[in-house]
């Protein structure tokens, strides 16, 4: 019985065997549609068996492994090398097409009608009321639910047509037209949400209540990671500047790995003080105070392993370890200095600026290189309720410039091909004015119906405009894509069957994208 | 096809092993239900509209009735059997379990399923909606396991062939039972004076001790406080401060008073419907207003009705019956007898309450109750009775002042105030004000005079030149109004909006009145008050006063004659700082559309309780309050009681708290798929199906439910309290799923002794203190945790308790560790929460603008050293070094936290100034204590570990310590940054160099395994 129980655990270097591999395929081919019927007491198991034989091997090098090296070395490790540690067996569950995913979340929901969804039409319409057939028993927040009129606010922003494909884009985003060819741009996504607590939560989780696992979490958990150094998955909050706009809080539950398990949750890197929470040793104590005390206490709990036998032990020697690593990882991951000035004047002069939104797209390319396998950037400010001209083209600035500079690095980097980018919000917002509204301002309200995002690289096909609205932007009349079709396709990219992903929870077999019927977005894939 | 197989029998090695004999007959409840509950009951079970083809084989009845073909089960005939025929068909499209359900039997399971049916197919219900019962005890060989705990244990041991480890050593105990029962480590001269006792009886003798520290009440609540989501701030959005410290003091408290178990669960489940509820019981119903709650503008009240009714049946659900209510929200539970109804039904019980959804982003959300001080609160008793009995005096002496009344004229000129004219420091003068959008009608307003403003459209009115009322200087304020029908308005106000609003306001939103002093920088004090009696269309007259104390009990507001503010008015940690003082002109009726204002009055003192009655009635009032001294003498006595009511409140408390609604009785309704806009069938509040009925003698209400967990015949209360107990002790429960005793939990790993465990409990009297003590004596508890090749193999995970408890400690449990180690403890128990050391940033990375848990201000001197639970829990970003060490974000109910090893807990507890500044306080102490080095370290180790080093250790320690030493001396700048890291600083008199190395080797201490682990 050890010989098969051996079959299912990954070697000392977490991967699977071929054998175990081999078996698992023949499962699948036995089993037509079947999923992966892991057990999940078994599966803890084997997830404990992988952290301790994983960690094993590290235990094994202290003093003999030159660990400072090794980080520097993975650092350096080019992307098409990036192996796998841990995850589950059997994913992926086809060859993916994106290793790693840099998602930016714009917190308080952009509207489509001044970025992507060109609307002529609404030119004419300037404090017309919304006609009650468009807006057709829509619920509404109680923002605008008292409001006696819907009075039509045209966006003050012209558009024009660009790149081979020919997408509309507005003058907001200069730099996002000139790269309309790399990016798949989504107008027709719709979700369940209306405020924005559980809108984010819902498009992260799955779910619109705290407490299930986020995107990034799932990917961890079965993916593992793709370096030793730094976690697998990273979130980034980036400052916005203009002070009028209206900011929406985040929380950690949007990056929480619900019941898959802390060790999945992304782990915040910070603009100031400590890069990640308590990485630095305290004033006073150099690198190699700290490697003294930990080759000490190493041999300290190395007695105390051989007095009770506990493998906590040795766990718990191999993550300090980790954490050492960490420490001399990260500064070489966060020091700017060896950029040149080209990398700076293409992502902005505002990517010099710890915090910044364009910093924070040079540090999720600078993540990626390193083996991270998800990044997660939230910028907020976006919550355009009044005010709108004025605040949305300072927010656009912040991101436009830097994001085309991140794609187009990451495509002279030969990285762009598996690594998907994403920008998007969390719903769109109406096409009437929330407050008052004149020639020059106005502001939106929240509106799920109907937004638009983008994606590009790791398997999306440049130069796509995906899904219509109505000439109001309030239905959509082509392509619906709910939140859970794009989660469903971040998974198909990573190589994952979004109906055979699941975790056995209080019974259920949990999914990324719940219970109802998701579909990959087969027209923006390459 | 042999995958799977291989993979039950691992799972069911760690589970202890069902598969031991082969030739044992099969256990139903461990070996066959959860088979079916796996691959069948998703659509052959409790959930009527999932269920396919009108099968159920979730019940005895059904599973065996004759169907046309058959019957799925026939005892002793697997050939005779439907389903034994279903699961072996040749042909795959009729094959059960069907292909698309994604689930498969494997040839194991098969096999066993025909075993049992050919045995007779045994059918037991649900081990879990049994009553238990006390089970027998087994005769065992070992003598020192004599207690039922540690025959019922041993039985299964040697069952294994496994012999239990030696007993610990007397300083691994006493640090274990110290860890156990208060958290915190033992003090050295604690362990000392253990080894000393060689009396008989020396370790019950220490139990008793740990058991009467004010100490256990805190390690207790820390455990509590998950499972009841307790925490500081409001959760969603601007995730404001809320104030409920003084539930978690009850919570220690109850647990230090060893309030039985039934009396704590009914006080915080109803305390409020008990007779004549206690201050502490009101208290105690806390327990439900712990739940995450919203103010995000544009949310629709009804969805979050449901999300907080949910909230509260899913916690009641899991801390009190182990059991997931919430699978069925959307469909009757899949796997558990629990229907739609049944949880639509239970959380009817927790939402006939007077609570608003939204929750107005402050502090003190109705209803809640005042705590004062302890040595307040006989004097507030008083009040509270005496105002009570003073209002029908006053009124009653008010129907006898109408004959005097009739023969008194005033000398007033018009409008009669019930104050000194001379009081009055400024009338508008509705003539001069400069005004937009607003009419000057006369003969329309109702009271003072006959002159009102209307207010056509969104506009107001203005004097440039009012009084300026400043903090240190009480004012008061009256007016008169037309309400219209809602919205945002501002009645009056006084601001500079280039200085943050700085001045007051008294507005009106979402009807809620709103009175607000802003000073400079922005703070504010501002008290609210429902509005929901003003009629739309109707005259109305407010008082608004202050006291010149600058705290928030400072404010009052008055709505015709009586006191409305129900929010801020007792937060006591809020205070108004700088001046108010604007040269802005005085606004009236701002955005008041379709409403008026008129009679407008400032005072430049406290318009008191009687005269703020009396307002609206000219000169009526003049007459009762200066020339009627019957009423007179009464008004003097209220206006003491009011101020001394004030002086009590600038140090009280507020918790929230649970109020019954009297006009309904407890109903909900079931939602179609959970959705709040699809209501269906209307149900009472109601205990669940499965669960043995609510006896007729109790209310159908929360009482009447906190009643029937303790009433006879009751199969989970005390099962899945006493399994979360011995997870407490034993890092994991007897059920591993220590939140889920249906179905799809995982199975006891020892059900005679759970068992055993929950009769004698109850018959206790559900006495918690009694309980610890009884576990803590047994052989099992007291064993070393060494641990052997052979039990890692067939114990692993210590299931079994074949070896001591040794599990990493909980995150508040190693905080506390080293503040207690090093001395820096501060011992105070209960009171508000702290803010100790926290990496800047943590909470305006995530928080709203306008949040007023945005700035995280450190706290300065003994609030940095307080022990963890008392640490400010916000929601959105919990204390830091917390979180990362497993405490969860308390936004739902956590029965079990995970416990994972990560880098990042490393990088804490070596790196947080919290832990480093007690590695030094430690070394410095040490130092003082002696001037050698093994002194020094001998000092180190019985603080840290309790006991002295070993040989080899001591040589690890030196080589390091040297290494370190040498370093130091050799940088000393390193070594004086080192010292001074923190806010407590090193003493500059010792040598520097020695002292970072002995912090180093502190440092180094506090990280062994040996140091973390319980």
């Amino acid at each position: 019985m050890n010989d098969k129980r051996r079959l299912l655990l990954p070697d000392e270097d977490g991967h699977y065997s071929s054998e175990s591999l081999a078996m698992d395929r023949a499962l699948r081919r036995a089993l037509p549609q079947g999923s992966h019927p892991i057990d999940s007491l078994a599966r803890e198991i084997a997830e404990r068996e992988t952290r301790r034989r994983f960690f094993s091997r590290a235990a094994r090098g202290i003093g003999a492994l030159a660990l400072g090296s090794l980080a520097a070395e993975n650092s350096r490790a080019a992307s098409a090398e990036q192996k796998a540690i841990g995850g589950l067996p059997g994913l992926p569950n086809f060859a993916p097409k994106a290793k790693r995913c840099l998602y930016f979340h714009l917190v308080g929901a952009p509207p489509q009608m001044e970025t992507f969804d060109y609307k002529p039409k609404m030119a004419d319409m300037f404090d017309k009321d919304l006609p009650e057939s468009i807006r057709n028993g829509q619920r509404l927040t109680t923002m605008t639910s008292g409001q006696t009129r819907f009075p039509i606010a045209p966006s003050v922003f012209k558009f024009q047509q660009y790149g081979k494909s020919g997408a509309w884009v507005s003058d907001l985003l200069p730099y996002t037209a000139r790269m309309v060819d790399d990016i798949a741009i989504v107008r027709s996504m719709h979700t369940d949400a209306i405020n924005h607590e559980p809108a984010l939560t819902f498009f992260q989780t799955g779910q619109m209540v705290a407490g299930r696992p986020c995107m990034g979490a799932w990917l961890s958990y079965g993916l593992g990671s793709m370096n030793q150094s730094l976690p697998t998955f990273v979130v980034l909050q980036a400052n916005h500047k203009n002070p009028k706009a209206n900011v929406q809080a985040i929380s950690a539950r949007m990056w929480s790995a619900g019941f898959l398990g802390g060790q999945y949750a992304g782990v915040t890197l910070r603009s100031t003080g400590d890069a990640v929470l308590f990485l630095n040793n305290p004033d006073g104590v150099p690198s190699e105070m700290r490697r003294r005390m930990l080759d000490s206490l190493a041999q300290m709990n190395q007695l105390e392993y051989a007095k009770l036998g506990d493998p906590e032990t040795r766990t718990r020697i191999a993550q300090y370890e980790m954490a050492f690593r960490m420490q001399s990882s990260a500064p070489e991951l966060t020091d700017l200095s060896k950029e040149p000035d080209s990398t700076f004047t293409a992502y902005g002069e505002d990517s010099r600026t710890p915090g910044s939104f364009a910093q924070s797209c040079l540090m999720a390319r600078r993540l990626a290189e390193r083996g991270v396998r998800f990044v997660q950037v939230y910028h907020r400010g976006w919550d355009v309720h009044g005010d709108l001209p004025e605040v949305l083209a300072s927010q656009c600035k912040e991101v436009d410039q830097s994001m085309y500079a991140l794609v187009q690095d990451l495509k002279q980097r030969g990285m762009l091909d598996d690594t998907l980018v994403i920008l998007a919000g969390e719903f769109g917002r109406t096409i009437y004015c929330q407050g008052k509204l004149t020639q020059t301002n106005y502001g939106r309200d929240h509106h799920p119906r109907c937004f638009s995002l983008w994606m590009a690289g790791g398997g999306i096909k440049g130069g796509v405009v995906h899904g219509e609205t109505d000439e109001f932007s309030y239905n959509i009349t082509q392509d619906p894509v709910h939140v859970r079709d794009f989660q469903a396709t971040i998974l198909h990219l990573f190589g994952i069957d979004h109906e055979r992903f699941s975790y056995q929870y209080q019974g259920l077999d949990v999914r990324l994208t719940g219970v109802e019927k998701a579909d990959v977005v087969k027209q923006i894939l390459t | 096809m042999f995958y799977r197989p291989m993979l039950l029998v691992a799972a069911a090695l760690s589970i202890g092993g069902a598969l031991e004999a082969q030739t044992a007959k099969i256990d139903f409840e461990r070996q066959i239900r959860p088979i079916l509950s796996e691959n069948c009951f998703q659509c052959h079970g409790p959930d009527a509209d999932g269920r396919q083809a009108n099968l159920r084989l979730d019940q005895r009845e059904t599973a065996f009735a004759a169907r046309p073909h058959g019957a799925p089960l026939v005892a002793g005939n697997s050939a005779g059997s439907l389903l034994y025929k279903r699961i072996t068909e040749p042909n795959a499209a009729l094959r059960m379990p069907p292909a698309y359900s994604r689930r498969s039997l494997t040839p194991d399971q098969i096999a066993l399923l025909k075993r049992w049916i050919d045995e007779g197919a045994i059918w037991k219900e649900h081990w879990s909606f049994q009553p238990p019962v006390e089970p027998k005890l087994p005769s065992v060989t070992n003598p020192a396991w004599r207690s039922p705990i540690d025959r019922l244990l041993l039985a299964n041991l040697e069952a294994k062939g496994l012999a239990p480890a030696a007993a610990a050593d007397s300083r691994t105990l006493i640090r274990r039972l110290a860890l156990t029962l208060t958290g915190l480590p033992p003090k050295p001269s604690e362990v000392e004076a253990f080894l000393a006792d060689t009396a008989p009886g020396s370790y019950e003798r220490m139990v008793d001790r740990y058991l009467a520290s004010p100490h256990y009440g805190e390690q207790r609540a820390h455990y509590w406080l998950d499972a009841v989501r307790y925490a500081d701030t409001n959760g969603i959005h601007f995730d404001n401060y809320r104030e409920i410290w003084p539930y978690r003091d009850w919570v220690i408290s109850a647990f230090n008073r060893n309030e039985s178990y039934k009396q704590f669960s009914i006080d915080q489940i109803a305390g409020d419907l008990l007779p004549n509820p206690t201050l502490d019981q009101q208290i105690a119903t806390g327990f439900q207003r712990n739940g995450v709650t919203t103010n995000e503008a544009g949310i629709i009240e009804d969805e979050y009705a449901e999300i907080y009714a949910k909230d509260r049946a899913d916690t009641f659900g899991s801390v009190f019956l182990g059991l997931t209510v919430g699978c069925a929200t959307c469909h009757d539970h899949k796997f558990d007898p629990i229907l739609q109804k049944d949880f639509y039904a239970l959380g009817a019980f927790f939402r006939n309450t007077p609570q608003r959804i939204m929750d107005g982003n402050t502090s003190d959300q109705p209803p809640f109750v005042v705590v004062p001080r302890e040595q307040d609160r006989a004097r507030w008793a008083q009040i509270q009775t005496r105002e009570t009995a003073l209002a029908k005096e006053l009124s009653h002496a008010r129907d006898a002042a109408a004959e005097p009344f009739s023969s008194w004229r005033s000398e007033q000129v018009e409008p009669p105030t019930p104050i000194d004219p001379k009081d009055i420091i400024y009338t508008a003068d509705l003539n001069t004000l400069s005004m937009s959008g607003a009419d000057l009608k006369i003969d329309e307003a109702p009271v003072g005079g006959d002159r009102a403003l209307f207010f056509t459209k969104s506009g107001g009115a203005s004097d440039p030149k009012p009084p300026k009322p400043d903090s240190e200087k009480p004012f008061s304020i009256a007016v008169s109004f037309l309400s219209p029908k809602g919205g945002n308005y501002n009645i009056a106000a006084q601001q500079n909006s280039k200085e943050k609003n700085r001045g007051w306001v008294l507005d009106a939103s979402n009807h809620l009145a709103s009175f607000r002093l802003i000073g400079d920088g922005g703070d504010s004090i501002e008290i609210r008050a429902a509005l929901d009696e003003i009629r739309p269309a109707t005259w109305n007259y407010i008082v608004a006063t202050y006291d010149g104390s600058r705290a928030q009990s400072g404010l009052e507001l008055y709505l015709n004659g009586q006191a409305i503010a129900t929010q801020g008015r007792n937060n006591a940690n809020t205070k108004l700082n700088g001046g108010i003082s604007v040269d802005d002109p005085l606004t009236l009726g701002k955005s008041l559309a379709d409403g008026a204002i008129a009679d407008f009055r400032m005072a430049d003192r406290v318009i008191t309780k009687s005269e703020a009655q009396l307002w609206g009635d000219g000169e009526l009032a003049r007459f009762l309050l200066h020339d009627y001294a019957p009423y007179k003498a009464l008004a003097a006595e209220q206006e003491k009681l009011d101020h001394d009511a004030r002086e009590i409140l600038l140090h009280a408390a507020t918790t929230p708290v649970m109020q019954e609604r009297t006009d309904q009785k407890p109903f909900a309704y079931t939602l179609y798929r959970g959705a709040y806009d699809q209501r269906r069938e209307r149900v009472d509040a109601a205990t669940p199906s499965a669960l043995p009925p609510m006896p007729a003698s109790l209310p159908r209400n929360r009482l009447g439910l906190a009643q029937w967990l303790f009433s006879n015949g009751q199969p989970l209360t005390a099962r899945v309290a006493v399994n979360r107990m011995w997870q407490e002790i034993f890092g994991i429960g007897l059920v591993r799923t220590a939140d889920d005793f249906g179905s799809q939990g995982e199975p006891p790993v020892n059900q005679k002794l759970l068992d055993w465990l929950a009769v004698d409990f109850e018959r206790s009297g559900w006495d918690v203190k009694r309980f610890y003590r009884q576990i803590l004596l047994s052989a099992a508890y007291r064993q070393s945790a060494a641990t052997t090749p052979e039990k890692l193999k067939l114990d692993p995970e210590n299931r079994l308790i074949s070896r001591g408890p040794r599990f990493r400690m909980d995150a508040e449990m190693l905080r506390d560790y080293v503040l207690a180690s090093s001395g820096m403890l501060a011992p105070q128990v209960g009171g508000p929460s702290v803010k100790p050391y926290q990496p800047d940033g943590v909470w305006e990375a995530v928080a709203m603008l306008g949040s007023n848990t945005r700035f995280y201000k450190q706290d300065a001197g003994s609030g940095l050293y307080r022990r963890s639970l008392y640490s400010l829990w916000k929601r959105a970003a919990p204390p830091a070094s917390l979180e990362i060490l497993n405490a969860p974000t308390r936004e739902s109910c956590t029965i079990r936290r995970e416990r994972t090893d990560t880098p990042l807990q490393a990088l804490v507890t070596m790196n947080d100034v919290q832990f480093v500044e007690a590695a030094r306080t430690l070394a410095g102490s040490s130092m003082e204590n002696s001037l050698a080095f093994s002194a020094r370290l001998a000092y180190l180790s019985s603080h840290i570990l309790m006991r002295p080093l070993a040989l080899p250790e001591q040589a690890i320690a030196r080589k390091a310590y040297d290494d370190f030493e040498h370093y130091y001396a050799a940088h000393p700048d390193d070594a004086h940054k080192l010292l001074d890291f923190g806010e407590r600083k090193g003493d500059p008199g010792l040598p520097a160099s020695q002292y970072a190395a002995l912090t180093m080797l502190a440092n180094q201490m506090f990280n062994l395994d040996e140091a973390l682990n319980q």
